[in-house]
């Protein structure tokens, strides 16, 4: 135990010299890929039969979106012997993002034969079949990653309503489904599945619901004038040309009631005009 | 020969560690001693609004989480406690009153763990959302370093606040611009960095972030977790005032009159039309705060250890993002990522390159604004750069990376009225101008205590809510009497009426008559279109009840 002290010591005393050392070297930019590069690369000519410094050079140029760089060297590290299951993962998101979709699929379905649970791995399998097509295959890997995803951010959400349409472009019910078990995940309230909701009611026709998702917008927001003028657009474009003037008018009454800071930014300017020239288009 | 020492150093490291570990672990199996709690972490503030505040620490072993607070030191009167066992505490104080001081400590069922004695742990809500009241931000981008240039930047701010002869000592906010620690935003990286580095502040000032790409190395973006995740707890319903986002990634705030717009740069799609463009566009038209300050990482105009010219995610940041925000009265845009201080003119419209910047430029799409929009904003020698509710043009933006480090660049923007190759902070500070109006002034504070910049947006007109003082709502055809809760029609002579129509605020039909002199004490609040409907003609006229 003494004997350990003393080393400990010693290490203490020695690091201590070695940090002084290492205020002398200078921080490198950070993010500068190339240079991480270059040292990799320097690396690689004194261990050149190093597969891991292949793989991570890979990792390095993929990140400077030099594909085919990285492909090169993943396909290097794998020829001296890496059989990592993340050397997979890695080829198939490399040729996934150089659309190479089928030779993704197949990097990808390897990594799975040995952990065909990971959710990570799930979802890039999910938008390399989608890419192919195979909508069926790419619902069903999705459908598990929205299942056994911790915490879901509504990006996932909207790209899974995407999918179900993608393989059935009917399938509005299916879809909207999605968007609602999303804002029970995240919040009644969220916005961009609350938006995507009023877009998938409008694409299936149900009018009713359409009108009553923009009266819960009107209702919802603090400031109604851009919310109206969209209904107003909407009731228009039913043919409901009375409900539309109805509509219009709320939208004035809401500009009028603004501060005059907010009545005069550009983009209720540019509303103002819109809310003319539907006006004109009714009467 | 540097490579080999660094490896070296790495590898001794390693030793160290693991013989301290074995120092440890021996220690304990020969002497085994009854483990005392120990408050590793915190605590710090998150998501602090009006009414609520959440505290968090960490524990070195599970047990519960007891927050005992109140307005007077000596007296910590109420407690929050959850009985779960757990290492990470989070508990929200709830029912709190606005603007006001709250001393607390924390601990478990047992006892106290944390405490300051000279009352130097406490939250002060904010204010009610909208009110005007002093206000001051300490701005910290690219912070992370964890070594003494983190540390000076840090105690020259310190130094600023506690020597401020208005509001001393007080620093409602701290605002994070990401790169919060390196090299990965690893936990171990965020407690040598972050919680070692401020946690004196952290315990009396409510922490927001954006995510840096270097946060966003060791944050699982599959799983939507890793530390940054975990260590901030930020509103994704819109408890803090805001439209929900359902995500921390990107989310809003309000604080007093303020109106902050926290978007993430580095992970999330920045296309036009998706999420958080369509959140953040929503967002932004339902406020009704005096001033909107935004922040994200990726500098939109920077010519330091990175380019706005040739980076992807800072050219989508800013032909995306900024004409939206512009066009809906952005007065403020706060940026890392460069390690350096550039702070621009008053700008509107500039989305091209550096070169393509002229700030004599005044006209629509930019790119200055205001007859001393080219100026340098100072108070005591251009002007305060100036809206007026008819001129609501114009914001500065700051890339402020340097809280850290500095790492040089040609600085040299072309809509950069200074660049500074300089560590330092910032600090926002919004005040009343005496005028009736107010003044949002940043300030460039360098690690050697020095003011190296200031200058001031100053906006009139903000001295009293206009909704407050809007005339009665009459028109020639309509007029209400609240007291009696009735609306009297007037038609014109030659025209006869002949039915009323009310549509409430969705546009629904709600009550129909044919009288001239209508009760309306049946109709709830809100805005309505009345439509009057003569012999003639068919006139429509709006009313708020
Ligand atoms: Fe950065």
């Amino acid at each position: 135990m003494c004997n350990k002290k003393y080393i400990a010591n010693n290490i203490k005393n020695l690091l201590l010299i070695t940090a002084f050392l290492l205020l002398a070297i200078p921080v490198f930019a950070h993010g500068d890929l190339s240079i991480q590069i270059a040292e990799k690369t320097k690396a690689i000519t004194k261990s050149p039969n190093n597969f891991e410094l292949y793989y991570e050079r890979g990792l390095l140029y993929q990140q400077h979106v030099e594909y085919n760089k990285a492909l090169n060297d993943y396909i290097k590290s794998e020829s001296l012997g890496n059989t990592n299951n993340d050397l997979k993962y890695s080829m198939a998101e490399v040729y996934y993002l150089s659309e190479d979709y089928n030779k993704a699929l197949k990097f990808i379905s390897n990594y799975l034969e040995i952990d065909s649970i990971n959710v990570k791995a799930k979802k890039l399998e999910a938008q390399i079949l989608f890419n192919l097509k195979a909508y069926k295959k790419s619902l069903k890997a999705y459908r598990y990653v929205i299942n056994q995803m911790v915490d879901t951010r509504p990006e996932d959400i909207l790209e899974y309503s995407n999918i179900i349409l993608a393989e059935n472009p009917n399938n509005y019910h299916d879809a909207l489904e999605a968007i609602d078990y999303g804002l029970k995940q995240l919040g009644l309230n969220t916005l961009s599945l609350q938006l995507k909701k009023l877009e998938y009611l409008e694409a299936s026709n149900q009018v009713k619901k359409v009108l009553e998702q923009y009266n819960y917008f009107i209702l919802q927001y603090k400031r109604k004038e851009f919310w109206y003028y969209k209904k107003a657009k909407y009731l228009q474009k039913i043919n409901k040309p009375k409900d539309a003037n109805i509509a219009l008018q709320l939208a004035a009454i809401s500009i009028e009631q603004l501060d005059a800071k907010f009545k005069n930014t550009n983009s209720i300017i540019r509303l103002q005009t819109q809310i003319k020239n539907l006006e004109t288009t009714l009467n | 020969m540097i490579k080999k020492t660094t490896l070296i150093i790495m590898l001794l490291f390693t030793a160290y560690s693991f013989s301290q570990t074995a120092t440890t672990s021996l220690v304990s199996s020969t002497k085994p001693v009854k483990p005392t709690v120990l408050v590793e972490r915190g605590p710090y503030l998150q998501s602090g609004t009006a009414t609520r505040v959440i505290v968090k620490w960490r524990t070195n072993l599970a047990t519960e989480s007891v927050v005992n607070y109140g307005t007077e030191l000596g007296a910590l009167a109420m407690n929050k406690t959850s009985s779960n066992v757990t290492k990470e505490h989070e508990v929200t104080l709830s029912g709190l009153k606005a603007n006001t001081k709250y001393y607390f400590n924390i601990g478990n069922k047992k006892g106290v763990l944390s405490e300051s004695v000279t009352g130097d742990m406490y939250v002060i809500t904010a204010p009610n959302i909208g009110t005007k009241q002093f206000v001051r931000a300490w701005i910290l981008g690219d912070a992370g370093t964890g070594n003494n240039n983190q540390r000076a930047v840090r105690d020259a701010y310190y130094n600023y606040v506690a020597t401020s002869p208005e509001n001393t000592g007080k620093t409602d906010m701290m605002l994070f611009l990401g790169d919060n620690a390196y090299g990965s935003g690893k936990d171990d990286e965020y407690q040598k960095a972050f919680f070692d580095i401020y946690d004196n502040m952290l315990k009396k000032s409510v922490a927001w972030s954006c995510l840096g790409n270097h946060d966003g190395k060791s944050a699982d973006s599959e799983k939507q977790s890793g530390p940054y995740y975990d260590i901030f707890t930020f509103p994704t319903k819109g408890q803090a005032g805001g439209i929900p986002s359902g995500t921390e990634a990107y989310y809003s705030f309000d604080y007093a009159n303020i109106h902050f717009i926290i978007l993430d740069s580095h992970h999330t799609n920045r296309e036009i039309g998706g999420a958080m463009y369509n959140w953040a566009e929503n967002d932004i038209q339902n406020t009704t705060q005096d001033w909107i300050v935004t922040l994200f990482h990726h500098p939109v105009y920077t010519k330091g250890s990175h380019d706005s010219d040739t980076e992807d995610r800072l050219i989508e940041m800013r032909e995306n993002f900024m004409p939206m925000l512009e066009a809906n009265g952005i007065d403020l845009v706060l940026n890392g990522h460069s390690h350096s201080y550039e702070r621009s003119y008053f700008l509107n419209g500039h989305h091209g390159f550096s070169n393509t910047f002229n700030g004599d430029e005044m006209t629509k799409g930019g790119h200055t604004v205001g007859t001393n929009g080219h100026g340098n904003g100072k108070i005591d020698s251009d002007g305060a750069y100036q809206k007026t509710n008819e001129a609501t043009e114009g914001a500065v933006y700051i890339t402020t990376g340097s809280a850290g480090k500095i790492s040089g660049g040609d600085l040299n923007h072309q809509a950069m009225f200074l660049s500074l190759n300089q560590l330092g902070s910032c600090v926002m500070e919004v005040a009343d101008d005496g005028k009736g109006g107010q003044n949002l002034t940043v300030k460039f504070i360098s690690e050697n205590n020095e003011i190296e910049d200031y200058f001031t947006i100053n906006k009139t007109g903000l001295a009293f809510n206009a909704d407050d003082n809007k005339p009665e709502q009459n028109s020639s055809m309509v007029s209400y009497e609240s007291h009696l809760k009735t609306l009297n029609i007037t038609v014109n002579p030659n025209e006869r009426l002949k039915k009323v129509k009310f549509y409430n605020s969705i546009g629904k039909l709600v009550k129909k008559s044919r009288k001239e002199s209508i009760s309306v004490s049946k109709l709830s609040k809100g805005l309505y279109v009345v439509e009057i409907i003569t012999n003639i003609n068919t006139y429509s006229e709006s009313i708020k009840l």
